[in-house]
């Protein structure tokens, strides 16, 4: 990619429960966090890209949040697209910095699903009227658990994985999450409590599961130009894929789609490679959107890191552990994390951006130079794929 | 048992032009799809488009309603309309409309088995709507 774009800075708290403070709060914070890691004022904010604000301010949050802070940025939107909408802010603040009308961008996302959320409250109407009224809607439980479920089965059936494959990668993310003072879920957990812990949709368990939860986190998009001028390790971004493969979990187009393979993620890893001119190999650490465990294990196969089935041995062997062949969701992962869905892809982004810069404590995965982060938006049709870098 | 759980959401668009013949064949016993008079593609959910050629000249055709079971889950977690646990499947049907998720009815879950046969049948939930179910085909 010509006319690079880093990201400079970052900011975070911790996700949880926040039924007190206001999503308007919960951004001021992380910005002003962002703001400070990067070493820029507020007055150097040219773009303010943001996630959906969906049941709050209506599209006006941006507009309430410059009043707030009492800033002028020359940009503003909020993006929206299902769960990938933080990657989709990053993407456009990117193309504002590279078509040269802004310099610095902050973009961020501020949830709380715990009190107002789009998932919240299963019994509310909003769960169910994203489903397809005629195929969906009467007959499935609300929300999406029943379709990863299905996926679950059926990776279970082809390649001969077991529960306790998925509930290893659980354990693995607990482990990792204990020293992310990010995470959600830091108590230490194992194998036999994840396969012991209450069914939700079988196979999957409740701590196969990803918790719906508060959150918010801010990044600084910068030109490459102004990074050199105020950051001693800008991190740039260096591939980029996205792709969307129509439908998902429930084909209407044929039934030859797989449930436990998904076009969307192999084709936007492919671009994503491609346009870094790398390889899967290549890359030293990787954050996945995997909302339930056994997505743990598929989604490295897409991306290219394991042949299909192959993540079973894998994931006994160590091989995603922070030392062995591709460390993958050192923060803990969306299971261990906490996921609060549109600002998810903030957080993967930012545990990578510590990882390059040699931040990440007692999880630094040594020498890495290169990180993939991976969201999705839909059910594992809408994929996107990020390359990160440091020189 | 019988339960005070309605056990079904309504669905969005029982009264929508392009999709109250799917609701009123349930009530018929009749499991229906729609047709391009243009392209001849046949697809599932119905809506007003043919997803392939986008035309709108469509009409209504009925399957035979058997298909293979693709994968299951027992669902132990749902919205407050419906009674827990409940079995759903995902059907791969052949006559090539891809595939349908639905309520599995009159079997148990360590009776299902990936790639067996399976067939819709119908259950009334409201005098006004009717909804597919789908069971193991003896």
């Amino acid at each position: 990619m010509k006319n690079r774009v880093a990201i400079i800075g970052h900011g975070a708290i911790k996700i949880g429960k926040y039924p007190d403070r206001a999503e308007s709060e919960l951004a001021m914070e992380v910005i002003r966090l962002a703001l400070e890691d990067a070493n820029i004022s507020k007055e150097q904010i040219d773009g303010l890209f943001t996630t959906p604000d969906l049941l709050g301010n209506i599209g006006l949050q941006t507009n309430q949040l410059c009043e707030y802070m009492r800033i002028t940025p020359k940009l503003m939107a909020e993006v929206c697209c299902g769960a990938i909408a933080g990657g989709l802010a990053i993407r456009h603040a990117m193309n504002e910095i590279t078509l040269g009308r802004i310099h610095t961008a902050v973009c961020y996302g501020a949830e709380r699903e715990s009190s107002i959320g789009w998932f919240k409250d299963f019994g509310s109407e909003t769960g169910s009227t994203m489903l397809e009224p005629v195929a969906l809607q009467p007959y499935g439980s609300r929300g999406v658990i029943w379709a990863y479920a299905l996926s679950a089965r059926h990776y279970m059936h082809e390649t001969g994985a077991q529960e306790e494959h998925f509930a290893l990668a659980a354990v693995r993310n607990r482990s990792n999450a204990m020293d992310n003072p990010l995470a959600a879920f830091t108590a230490p957990i194992t194998m036999e409590e994840v396969m012991k812990s209450r069914q939700l949709s079988s196979p999957l368990k409740l701590l196969d599961s990803a918790a719906s939860l508060d959150g918010a986190a801010a990044v600084v998009v910068a030109s490459e130009e102004f990074a050199q001028k105020v950051c001693d390790k800008p991190v740039y971004i260096t591939g980029w894929g996205q792709y969307h493969d129509n439908s998902c979990f429930v084909p209407t187009d044929g039934c030859s789609k797989s449930l436990s393979s998904f076009v969307s993620t192999k084709q936007a890893a492919e671009e994503a490679f491609k346009t870094a001119n790398i390889t899967p190999d290549d890359v030293d650490v990787a954050e996945i959107y995997a909302p339930f465990s056994p997505h743990e294990l598929m989604i490295p196969e897409d991306i290219g890191w394991f042949n299909k089935g192959g993540m079973i041995t894998a994931i006994e062997k160590g091989d995603t552990e922070i030392g062995g062949k591709i460390p993958i969701n050192t923060d803990g992962g969306l299971l261990s994390r906490g996921h609060p869905w549109a600002v998810t892809p903030f957080y993967e982004t930012i545990a990578i951006v510590k990882q390059l810069r040699g931040e990440a404590g007692k999880n630094q995965v040594d020498g890495a130079r290169i990180g993939l982060m991976h969201c999705e938006g839909g059910m594992l049709n809408n994929a996107l794929v990020i390359i990160l870098k440091t020189d | 048992m019988i339960s005070e759980k309605p056990n079904f959401l309504w669905p969005t668009n029982i009264d929508h032009a392009a999709t109250k013949e799917f609701w009123e064949g349930l009530q018929r016993r009749q499991f229906l799809v729609k047709k391009c008079h243009r392209c001849g593609e046949i697809f599932f959910p119905p809506r007003s488009h043919c997803p392939h050629c986008l035309g709108n000249d469509l009409e209504w055709v009925e399957l035979n309603g058997k298909g293979t079971l693709h994968s299951w889950t027992e669902v132990n977690i749902a919205g407050p309309e419906f009674d827990t646990p409940f079995l759903l499947g995902l059907v791969d049907l052949p006559q090539g409309i891809g595939r349908i998720v639905a309520k599995i009815v009159e079997a148990e879950a360590h009776q299902l088995k990936i790639g067996m046969p399976v067939k819709i049948i119908y259950a009334d939930v409201h005098k006004d709507l009717s909804l597919y179910r789908i069971t193991i085909d003896q």
